[in-house]
């Protein structure tokens, strides 16, 4: 058990926790966005997807990771903004959009796949791992001068750079979403739209924004697990990363650092799976690890938050209480 | 509006978002035809839709088209396992509540019942019954925990379903590349189940045997009117569909919401497990399921175009069934992949689920109705001799 302990204070475990993280983070920053503005975007998994493939597509198709990135931010915006008008002005109900955009990431990303390549592995599978070299993956950082200090060094230097822009955008979204007038736009819409269209803020182009942020952050989301977490697109590869966000979002309070936060605390369950199979234990057993931490950090989430609006409740009671008494 | 027009324009909505769905399939197929040049596109591109559309009802060959008795029954026996998740879907929907998980649901049942039939020995008629049972109400306990997490504590449904799926799928993975596989084979598969297990075609010739068209299917059309009339003919149905419609209002009104909350939820993983144990007994000799079978998703897309009434589950999988036969020759025959049903498959969930999509021309149907009205009471007060309203 010691033995165990000392292989996860190595610097390598540290480092994939933060490696492993990282798209979970893209995506929870999606549905946090999108949740202010007062609507829930279950689609974030299948707009990864797309993304993925598009990414690794266009980058193996134009010789160089930028143009991959780049179409894989495209075509997570554009889709998102086609799930939001299908959302707001055909008035589908959400949750069934994000399902429909989820049904089509899954097989419908396989069958572009093989009608854009014609590659075919076997009779039924498809991928893009042959076509992605490491240089057209999104290249890794090493900080200097950090990568000098031991251990933290480690950590810290050599993640590849959405990593670090992960880390970033929660920083930004968190300027984003309460300093400047876009943000107050977004927080009031998903408040009171009625109140915020009252004042002249056209609602209607706020959720657009919103949505388009999310289809933003699941193409990052997306780049990163075609182009840095593997080599190439290969089908499911998401495996449910979109919807653990949602469940981050939750735990996170609907707040960026706690989103980050939930989503490290997933990352390390992840890696500790990884870990786990690594001395031994079967990688079906190991893999579950990070949708049961789930399930159980959205109870435990639910349970304080239940508290503290009893507390909240009682303690007002007990105010009102005391001052009909006076 | 009168229910002929309700009827009709429902009829005409529900084609037009076919037919649009259809369009886009066949531009994909067209990007996808092999050929040069546009011509040799468009004829192979013909060749595929030919298959699509009617290749689940005919043969076509060099010999001319002819009529497939095998296609169709294949198409009925892959509606088995829809029906029953459609409806689990159904019924989950109704109560407003989005658990997705008649996907993991399918696949346990299919598991549990496959056990069941490897390794206890029971007499013929009964076997089948108690696998399939069993492999319900094992769904329909793991259901419990997204539902009384909802309605105890608030806890997302889906999000907590969707993450069981995959618990499920990795757990049955382990199990059986583990404790219940039979290592004398290549690859991973549980030992063979006992023949009184196996439910058996419902007419025994080479036909039905060949499609797998097992009694399953009369279950699955039985199982159809059974939750037809317990969501439209009994209280707990009603409160099922009340608390879809308005929670608050069936809360004052006196309600038990938590409990029908839990109810429908269980009562949908119950549904799905039967399903995937009919399916797994009918059409397998042993458990080799490695991934998700995907029922789950179809019968959510089975649902939406059935408007979440059971009694149109049947038409909505057959004509998924169909489209995803047609797919299937597509793939074999003209070379178009058959993951193209699931891109049809959303484009359709799309426009179906789209309140006004064509609500222009309701508007104008209502609008139609009512001026009839208004004549007709005009002429009927001027018979009598009262005034007219214009």
């Amino acid at each position: 058990m010691s033995n165990f302990v000392s292989m996860l204070l190595t610097p390598e475990f540290f480092f994939s926790i933060l490696r492993i993280s990282a798209p979970i983070i893209f995506a929870t920053l999606a549905a946090i966005v999108v949740e202010k503005a007062g609507f829930c975007n279950i689609g974030i998994e299948g707009l990864m997807m797309f993304s993925a493939l598009s990414g690794s597509l266009v980058s193996y198709y134009a010789g160089s990771w930028f143009w991959g990135l780049l179409a894989a931010l495209v075509v997570g915006v554009l889709m998102s903004l086609i799930m939001g008008f299908f959302a707001f002005q055909m008035k589908t109900d959400i949750v069934l959009v994000g399902i429909a955009i989820n049904m089509m990431g899954s097989g419908g990303t396989l069958f572009l796949c093989k009608v854009i390549t014609n590659i075919t592995e076997g009779r039924a599978m498809a991928s893009t791992t042959g076509l992605i070299t490491k240089d057209l993956c999104i290249p890794d950082i090493t900080i200097p001068l950090v990568n000098k200090i031991p251990f933290v060094g480690q950590v810290l230097s050599g993640h590849n750079l959405l990593t670090y822009l992960a880390f970033l955008l929660c920083l930004l979204t968190s300027i984003m979403l309460y300093k400047t007038s876009l943000g107050l736009n977004i927080r009031a819409v998903g408040e009171n739209p009625n109140a915020a269209s009252s004042v002249g803020v056209s609602v209607l182009k706020i959720k657009y924004i919103a949505m388009g942020f999310s289809g933003l952050m699941s193409g990052f989301g997306g780049a990163f697990m075609s182009m840095a977490y593997a080599q190439g697109w290969s089908l499911d590869m998401v495996a449910g990363r979109g919807f653990i966000a949602l469940a981050a979002q939750a735990m996170g309070n609907g707040e960026c650092l706690g989103g980050m936060l939930s989503s490290l605390v997933f990352g390390f369950a992840q890696a500790l799976g990884i870990k786990f199979s690594a001395i031994g234990l079967d990688s079906n057993l190991a893999s579950p690890i990070p949708y049961a931490v789930t399930i159980i950090g959205l109870v435990i989430f639910a349970v304080s938050r239940n508290r503290k609006e009893l507390k909240k409740r009682s303690s007002a009671a007990l105010e009102k209480k005391a001052s009909s008494q006076a | 509006m009168t229910k002929r027009r309700e009827i009709g324009f429902t009829l005409i909505r529900g084609f037009l978002a076919i037919l649009i769905a259809l369009l886009v399939a066949t531009l994909l197929i067209f990007i996808s035809a092999e050929g040069d040049g546009i011509g040799e596109k468009m004829e192979a591109a013909g060749e595929a839709l030919k298959q699509l559309l009617i290749g689940p009802l005919f043969r076509m060959g060099k010999n001319g088209t002819s009529f497939e008795l095998k296609r169709l029954a294949d198409v009925f026996a892959a509606m088995i396992p829809t029906i029953f998740t459609g409806l689990s879907v159904c019924v989950m929907f109704s109560a407003n509540q989005f658990n997705l998980g008649s996907e993991g649901g399918s696949m346990l049942g299919a598991f549990v019942a496959g056990m069941i039939a490897v390794y206890v020995p029971m007499a013929a008629g009964i076997h089948p019954v108690v696998a399939v049972l069993a492999a319900g109400v094992a769904v329909a306990v793991v259901m419990l925990i997204p539902a009384v997490l909802k309605a105890k504590m608030g806890v997302s449904e889906m999000v907590n379903s969707l993450m069981l799926n995959y618990i499920i799928m990795y757990i049955i993975k382990y199990l059986m590349s583990t404790h219940l596989a039979d290592k004398s084979k290549g690859q991973i598969q549980s030992f063979p189940f006992m023949e009184t297990a196996k439910i058996g075609p419902i007419v025994d010739n080479s036909v039905f045997t060949g499609a797998k068209l097992t009694w399953g299917f009369v279950v699955a059309l039985i199982a159809v009117v059974i939750v037809a009339v317990f969501m439209y003919r009994t209280r707990w149905g009603y409160s099922i569909r009340m608390i879809g419609i308005n929670q608050s209002f069936s809360m004052y009104s006196g309600m038990k919401v938590g409990a029908v909350v839990v109810l429908s939820q269980v009562l949908g993983g119950f549904l799905a497990g039967v399903g995937g144990g009919i399916e797994m007994l009918g059409r397998y000799p042993t458990f080799s399921w490695s991934a998700l079978p995907g029922y789950g998703w179809t019968g959510i897309t089975i649902a939406i175009l059935a408007g979440n009434n059971p009694l149109y589950v049947p038409l909505a999988a057959f004509f998924m069934a169909y489209l995803s036969k047609g797919c299937d020759l597509m793939a074999t025959y003209a070379g178009v992949p058959a993951q193209l049903i699931d891109i049809i498959q959303g484009v359709i969930f799309l426009f179906f689920a789209a309140e006004q999509f064509m609500a222009r021309y309701r508007q104008k149907l209502v609008v139609k109705t009512a001026q009839e009205e208004l004549q007709r009471k005009n002429a009927q007060s001027l018979e009598e001799g009262g005034a007219v309203n214009v």
